[in-house]
């Protein structure tokens, strides 16, 4: 434990650089949303306005001074999702524009999101919830999980080391029953921490 | 009046392992006893009935009285805001963003006002030793410094009773020695499950042993860890420093 804690939205790229990151957390919430649901409302054949959004955000991202690399990284992360819906359009006739729109309009509103979580501690962003009345169960849910995914990541570290000490192959293929013994692990870990947590929470009056 | 009265406790888990076994004792207000025994014993299980975690629905049959009153469903708020159960794993205890959240936690629960709150907070955290830690996340602390914002977020809501599941494990000797240091100045009941042997013969004057779910001996500290025999008989030992103490 200690030092090398896995914790990107405190070590971040970007975070005191640029001027997005010193404006107001509800403004910038606001605008990622104007942004996104202008992408959403935009019919398939808008692809001027669509383009234009795109510039938008180019711009805005150029401004927020985040590594190119880093939104990459990130983006092809969720993209195998994106792919898991646009895929299905090709299915359908002109299926390839409908395609194109799709993947523009979803990576748009990724890189919108990317933007937002980038340029804003996620603790700014509870607040703002809070302050927006948003139920207590959705923020306490979002509070809990941005605290404990990094315990989570910090777990899985450990195990992925614990795994390699006693690995003395060097690697040949990715081992998937290793793998899936690995996220099992890490279900029951959590879901045990989950019970502890809870009786934690209930020690100190939680009702 | 006892600060805590066990009498005749049993309990099962669900899978049908019998974790206490009639176990009854009594704790004066002000006393600092020590909780011994092997891993595996019912230490955990047995400090989280003092708090009405276990069983999921306390019987309220006086198997468990906090200052009298018998931990029921009814009175769970009341119990716990008597007794301030410090958990082993501080990343358990930790679940908000920052040490300050953390802390005004239990207090927000009470229902105090904001500027209570905020009185409790920075009271907790000075009696801890970590006034100016408040913004600070609690995920990057070390590991001495998460066991004190623990105790902190317990002491903000003034408990009468401390109870403490291995509080110096994973410390260092000097973040033992500060933690030590920093329990025997808070003047409330503690009941404290270690496996840290100097710890209990600097801080309790009490031990309680527990093995299989039952109280094995309960007596003087220096009198109970002086008994080699009994000792490795349930997994402990001797500790170094009564042989500082007891020079033979």
């Amino acid at each position: 434990m200690g030092r090398h804690h896995l914790h990107p939205h405190d070590h971040g790229h970007g975070h005191q650089r640029g001027p997005l990151q010193h404006l107001p957390a509800g403004g910038k919430l606001a605008g990622a949303l104007f942004l996104i649901l202008t992408v959403v409302l935009l019919p398939r054949t808008a692809v001027t306005g669509l383009l234009i959004v795109g510039a938008v955000v180019a711009g805005l991202l150029a401004i927020s001074q985040i590594p190119v690399w880093h939104l990459v990284k990130r983006l092809l992360l969720l993209e195998p999702l994106v792919l898991g819906v646009a895929g299905l359009m090709w299915f359908q006739p002109g299926g390839g524009k409908t395609f194109a729109v799709v993947m523009l309009k979803a990576n748009l509103c990724l890189l919108t999101t990317l933007l937002l979580s980038n340029t804003t501690p996620f603790r700014e962003l509870l607040r703002v919830l809070q302050r927006l009345r948003v139920p207590w169960i959705f923020v306490t849910t979002l509070t809990l999980m941005h605290r404990y995914l990094f315990v989570l990541a910090d777990e899985a570290e450990r195990m992925r080391r614990a795994r390699a000490s006693r690995s003395f192959t060097p690697r040949r293929r990715f081992q998937w029953p290793v793998l899936a013994s690995v996220v099992g692990q890490l279900f029951v870990r959590a879901s045990e921490r989950a019970e502890r947590i809870y009786d934690a929470m209930c020690a100190r009056g939680w009702k | 009046m006892n600060a805590i009265e066990i009498t005749d406790l049993t309990f099962r888990y669900p899978d049908g392992h019998a974790a206490l076994r009639g176990l009854s004792f009594r704790l004066l207000p002000g006393e600092c006893v020590a909780l011994l025994g092997p891993n595996g014993s019912g230490k955990s299980t047995l400090l989280l009935h003092l708090n009405g975690l276990l069983p999921e629905k306390p019987g309220g049959d006086g198997a468990v009285k906090i200052y009298g009153e018998s931990v029921s469903p009814g009175n769970l708020a009341a119990i716990r805001r008597q007794v301030g159960l410090v958990f082993q794993d501080p990343d358990d205890q930790l679940f908000c963003p920052t040490v300050a959240e953390d802390v005004a936690f239990g207090p927000q629960q009470l229902g105090l006002s904001a500027s209570e709150i905020a009185a409790q907070v920075e009271n907790a955290l000075a009696q801890v030793g970590l006034t100016g830690f408040g913004a600070r996340s609690t995920h990057h602390l070390s590991h001495g410094e998460k066991r004190r914002a623990c105790l902190a977020g317990v002491l903000a809501c003034n408990p009468k009773i401390l109870v403490l599941d291995e509080p110096t494990s994973d410390l260092d000797p000097r973040g033992r020695r500060e933690f030590k240091a920093m329990l025997r100045r808070l003047p409330a009941t503690k009941l404290i499950a270690t496996h840290d042997l100097e710890l209990a013969v600097e801080l309790c004057a009490r031990t309680i042993i527990l093995d299989q779910g039952r109280i094995i001996a309960d007596g003087r500290t220096v009198d109970l860890l002086s008994d080699e025999k009994l000792m490795l008989a349930h997994g402990l030992e001797r500790p170094h420093i009564l042989h500082h103490l007891h020079p033979h």
